[in-house]
């Protein structure tokens, strides 16, 4: 669940950096985006695969 | 402002994002019928991201979320997404179009995997759909109010995603079974959504060089929405026109 709540924040935090004044918000969304994300993808399954049937 | 740097750092997480997204759909077997006259969005992705999203399922359904809940966070969203294309937050309004676009597939696998998918869940989602195209729609024309040919091509996308369903829902109320259609919801969310996104990083990043942001990304998305929304509406009629005449007089 950590990927995609980590995406969840990075893209909030992004958004707010680029078209917004609220700096502040938006550099601790990308921080703490970037680091949730970044544990998500160091450790389990594949990013992005479903967990079902694969080829 | 301009911030050239933190549009290259958005498309490097866009750009990691997509390609990962690219290996886990090719892992993903194909589900479903692969003929001419489908949607854009083919039956392999269709299945990734269902796949994708079954742990959500899972998680909200053991929660004992309902999925009238998502419906309505859905339109809420929708109408964030709207408030943010109004307020030139181009990245934030099309990341919360695909937000949206995800919980309005959320909320019918939600209702299957519960067990309580029913015929006022379907009219509540369908009539909650409309009015969540109708803010965005509102919002891309507040965004676009000083230009005249953009405010008629939005007039024209939202007319014609508005007829996409309703072609659907007219033609299946006269009994005609209706799957046919390139640009369906998930293909408008996905054309809306990352136009918005692209526009939003190639006006941050050519803005040093023009001293303006452009948003040439933006109109090109609603363009092509426009077109391929009223070409899908167009074939639906056609479609059901032939069938109803195929099929003999109304039931």
């Amino acid at each position: 669940m950590s990927r995609p709540l980590g995406f969840l924040l990075l893209m909030l935090g992004l958004g707010l950096r680029l078209d917004s004044t609220w700096q502040l918000l938006a550099s601790l969304l990308i921080v703490c985006g970037a680091v949730v994300s970044g544990l998500g993808l160091a450790r389990g399954r594949a990013a992005f695969v479903p967990p079902g049937d694969t080829r | 402002m301009c911030r050239p740097g933190t549009a290259a750092v958005a498309i490097g997480v866009i750009g990691v994002t997509i390609a990962l997204a690219l290996r886990g759909i090719a892992q993903t077997p194909i589900a479903g019928p692969t003929g001419t006259g489908g949607p854009l969005i083919g039956p392999r992705v269709r299945a990734w991201y269902r796949g994708l999203m079954e742990p959500f399922e899972e998680m909200l359904a053991g929660l004992g979320v309902s999925p009238d809940a998502l419906t309505y966070a859905q339109l809420v969203v929708s109408m964030l997404a709207g408030g943010a294309f109004a307020a030139g937050c181009l990245f934030l309004a099309g990341w919360l179009t695909i937000l949206a676009g995800t919980l309005d597939i959320l909320d019918g696998g939600l209702a299957r995997r519960a067990g309580v998918a029913s015929p006022r869940g379907a009219l509540v989602d369908s009539v909650a759909d409309r009015w969540a195209e109708f803010g965005t729609f509102v919002g891309l024309g507040a965004f676009f109010r000083h230009d005249g040919t953009m405010l008629f091509v939005v007039a024209l996308a939202a007319f014609a995603s508005q007829m996409v369903s309703y072609v659907r829902a007219r033609a299946e109320g006269l009994g005609v079974e209706m799957t046919v259609g390139r640009a369906q919801r998930p293909e408008r969310y996905l054309l809306l959504g990352f136009g918005a996104w692209v526009s939003s990083v190639t006006g941050h990043l050519l803005c040093p060089l023009l001293g303006y942001q452009t948003h040439v990304v933006l109109a090109s998305a609603l363009i092509v929405l426009a077109v391929v929304a009223t070409w899908t509406a167009l074939e639906r009629g056609r479609h059901a026109a032939a069938a109803l005449r195929a099929g003999g007089t109304l039931p």
